[in-house]
């Protein structure tokens, strides 16, 4: 964001969250927010990322837990469907990998650079030692 | 009073909207942020949010960004509980008066703090707020350390953890004394609800912060918050850490109702030695050594006894 | 819920204390978070008792510490509504970290500071080191002479604190027991003029306005905490006087009491003068006319309004005297005084060319007695005549032992 000058932003050093106002927060999905250029929901952390978790919904039984221990609200859910990870706020911590219950695994981790349907195409097979 | 947000499952819990943003500047792993989207999302009331100086608050407003989608407040390092409770009183004042903008909501008043803040420099605010029953809940986030400022031992750090101001060294074996026990100390203010949870136990963690909005008057919830930086884990296994607390009970899940009846929540089917809890993190690595090996038993001890201290409080219902 | 109505006599007699808890509770504050501190104490009990007997609406906190209030205090503030406390001394230096947070996060809380000494040695009685400590604290500070000024001051305050091109708290200062405790006739507006003036609470970025949801309390870092605190320093300099100035105005029209940022008394023809605080002002005015039946044309300067300073008023107000002894009464430790540099400072660049000198004085509540100004006013008139300050520039008056001077 540009940096303002003294005389550019609100008094106080005051953040508001949305532009204009909002009805019922807790009911409104991400989406359908107004968040305003001060909500960190606008900025991005993938820079911090030297690995990434590939989704292979194919395995993927929505147990949501990935979901519930997501420390950057990064896994994408709606209607109780896993439907994606929000790659400008996952910091690559492997957390939801660890979690993940599946086997195989719905989630991996790979490096940053790697093309996921290359991965997803190659996705390892059921573990029948772990099973 | 409002309708209790009904989650049966985590496939419903899942259908909660996120009131906590990422691309705060949290470390990857850290279990706070994991702690707050469990708390924030037990409810779908408004809520006045307050953070004490610590992690949670200089990672999460940074200016010129928030990641808080519910009006949110930071003094300092010591207050965030008289902060929401000062938030608690005009909201007190102005509903009395008639002068709400919106009279009809049911705000919920949370104060967020590290255990820093609420074991030591905050100790006597968090009291006070207890004191004069404020209808606020305070939640310490449990990490043992001074986090934020890197790594100084605080009145939660455990015996034999290496602190960067009580450090393992060739004659010390780092911190010499034990955890203090808030949780006790808390409910000895005969608060309504006080409780230990875990964010591993997110449905025993949905339940406890649900009892805990439901009463009238102040609460206190310690949370474990497994620090990958300071524990020195590897940020992937902080579910792994909170499991292990857990299921060690080292961090027993129970809770104390109106100061006095004590109820455990959670009985692991297979506990966990101590030694494995311990052996999971670098800070307790000089643990291992043979001279200090001693000091691995005495707090398998320490557990037990503690952990028999609750079941026999839990059965005389005092 | 209701809450009852006070009749009020046309005069009553009150003290500072009483003064300031009547004019919290005719301002219908939303929230007072408190802690009890000699010699502010009266004012928490009135309010107390106040609250006891029905005469309070709004939320009564009494918490365990100065720095619960004033942080309770923050927090009542940021959620939307009319704010107080009171304290003094040893109780404002523990809530002093708070009293920059107040203000940097552009929070308007009305505070009643009853001047007291600050320890070691521990000392309950009035002086100006607590005033002085948080000078720098970005709060508005004014200062009361006498109780009916304390009442006046606490409801222009709030008018001024509270206005959104302000949004930046104020302090009321009176001198510990001398003002706080000696009762004198006041003559208070009824509960209804008063509430008409102070008006009801404007919100603004208020947390418990549910869909607007604000973040207070950030962090900044080198980026962009020069900018905040620019801001703050802007709005101090060009937007708190005006407004002091206006609000001083229409108090005029309601009550007839005058009030301007500098209080000047004969000083349209004064060679001489002393600049001070508090009840000294007006111990000094008594003496100065009777020294002008000496034939030494003596005035009297006070400052109404301490901070924002008022550079350019004081200026005005010492155009062509000759001699100026300024009074603090607050040991500087090691420099040559507030009141010494801040008038040295708003007369540097100007024409007035006058023999300036400075006194420190009344320590821990030491009383600054008549005598002490009729000496002081004649070495000021000593040093018109010899055309140069003929003492030290600095003197402690009214201790014990060899003489003290500095400079």
């Amino acid at each position: 964001m540009a940096k303002k000058g003294w005389d550019e932003f609100e008094i106080g050093a005051m953040l508001r969250t949305f532009n204009g106002k909002i009805d019922d927060i807790a009911g409104t999905r991400q989406e359908n927010r107004d968040y305003s250029e001060n909500s960190s929901y606008t900025a991005s952390v993938a820079d911090w990322r030297l690995i990434k978790p590939v989704f292979n919904k194919d395995y993927c039984i929505d147990c949501q837990f990935c979901w519930v221990y997501c420390p950057d609200v990064s896994i994408i859910s709606r209607d109780q469907k896993l439907i994606g990870i929000d790659m400008d706020h996952c910091k690559g911590c492997g957390i939801c990998v660890e979690v993940c219950p599946t086997n195989p695994k719905s989630l991996l981790m790979f490096p940053e650079q790697a093309d996921e349907e290359t991965e997803i195409a190659s996705w390892p097979k059921k573990d029948e030692k772990e099973a | 009073m409002s309708e209790m947000k009904k989650i049966k499952n985590l496939k419903e819990f899942s259908t909660s909207a996120d009131r906590f943003e990422g691309a705060n500047l949290l470390c990857p792993g850290c279990a706070h942020s994991i702690i707050v989207r469990e708390v924030l999302n037990a409810t779908n009331d408004d809520m006045v949010l307050s953070a004490s100086t610590g992690c949670l608050e200089v990672c999460t407003a940074v200016y010129p960004y928030t990641s808080w989608d519910a009006s949110w407040i930071h003094i300092g390092f010591e207050n965030s509980s008289t902060a929401v409770a000062g938030a608690e009183s005009m909201y007190k004042a102005l509903k009395k008066k008639g002068r709400l903008k919106q009279p009809d909501r049911n705000p919920k008043f949370v104060s967020f703090a590290g255990d820093g803040a609420s074991y030591d420099i905050g100790f006597q605010w968090i009291s006070g707020c207890m004191e004069r029953g404020h209808n606020i809940m305070h939640i310490v986030l449990d990490n043992e350390v001074y986090a934020n400022t890197g790594g100084q031992r605080s009145s939660s750090t455990p015996i034999g953890s290496s602190a960067t101001t009580s450090p393992a060294g060739k004659v010390s074996y780092g911190e010499k004394k034990n955890k203090k026990d808030m949780m006790t100390i808390m409910a000895a203010h005969g608060i309504p609800y006080a409780a230990q949870v875990s964010p591993n136990k997110w449905k025993d963690m949905v339940k406890k912060i649900q009892h805990g909005f439901a009463v009238e008057g102040p609460v206190f919830i310690n949370a474990v918050s497994p620090c990958t930086t300071e524990w020195k884990f590897d940020p992937k296994d902080t579910m792994h850490l909170a499991d292990l607390a857990t299921d060690s009970l080292v961090f027993p899940l129970y809770e104390i109702i109106d100061g006095r009846e004590l109820n455990i929540t959670y009985r692991p089917k297979n506990v966990v030695p101590v030694e494995e809890y311990l052996a999971a993190q670098g800070r307790f690595k000089h643990l291992f050594k043979d001279e200090y090996k001693y000091l691995i038993k005495e707090w398998q001890e320490r557990v037990d006894a503690n952990w028999a201290y609750l079941q026999r409080r839990e059965e005389a219902r005092v | 819920m209701a809450f009852d109505k006070m009749e009020l006599r046309e005069i009553e007699v009150w003290d500072g204390n009483f003064a300031a808890a009547q004019a919290l509770r005719q301002a219908q504050v939303d929230v007072v978070a408190a802690y009890p501190i000699t010699p502010s104490t009266p004012i928490v009990e009135g309010y107390a008792q106040f609250t006891a007997d029905g005469y309070v609406e709004g939320e009564f906190v009494m918490v365990e510490s100065e720095h619960a209030a004033m942080s309770a205090c923050i927090g009542a503030a940021a959620a939307g509504g009319r704010v107080a406390t009171a304290t003094s001394s040893q109780g404002l230096a523990l809530m002093s970290e708070t009293l920059y947070q107040a203000s940097g996060m552009r929070l308007p809380v009305v505070l009643n500071l009853v001047n007291r000494a600050l320890a070691a040695p521990l000392n309950v009685n009035g002086d100006h080191s607590d005033m002085y400590m948080i000078r720098d604290s970005g709060w508005v500070q004014f200062d009361a002479f006498c109780p009916q000024e304390v009442y006046d001051l606490n409801l222009i305050a709030f008018r001024v604190s509270e206005d959104h091109g302000v949004r930046l708290p104020a302090i009321v200062n009176q001198d510990g027991f001398m003002t706080s405790h000696t009762a004198q006739g006041v003559k208070p507006l009824s509960d209804d003029a008063a509430y008409a003036f102070v008006g009801q609470y404007k919100p603004m970025n208020d947390m418990l306005d549910f869909e607007h949801p604000v973040t207070h309390g950030v962090q900044t870092e080198e980026d962009w905490h020069f900018e905040h605190k620019a801001r703050q320093h802007n709005d101090l300099m060009t937007k708190v006087m005006p407004k002091i100035e206006s609000v001083f105005a229409e108090f005029a029209q309601l009550t007839g009491r005058k009030y301007t940022p500098v209080e000047k008394y004969d000083m349209d023809d004064a060679d001489v003068c002393v600049v001070c605080l508090g009840t000294s002002v007006e111990t000094a005015r008594e003496v100065a006319k009777e020294m002008r039946a000496q034939g030494i044309k003596a005035g009297v300067v006070g400052l109404r309004v301490i901070r924002p300073f008022p550079f350019f008023q004081i200026a005005d107000a010492l155009k062509g005297v000759k001699a100026i002894a300024t009074l603090d009464r607050s040991s500087p430790n090691g420099a040559a005084g507030m009141l010494f540099n801040e008038v040295a400072g708003a007369l540097f660049n100007t024409d007035t060319k006058a023999l300036l000198s400075g006194y420190i004085y009344g320590l821990g509540g030491r009383d600054l007695t008549k005598a002490h100004l009729v000496a002081l006013f004649k070495e000021l008139q000593a040093n018109v005549d010899a055309g140069k300050v003929t003492t030290q520039l600095q003197q402690f008056i009214g201790v014990r032992g060899p003489k003290l001077a500095f400079l």
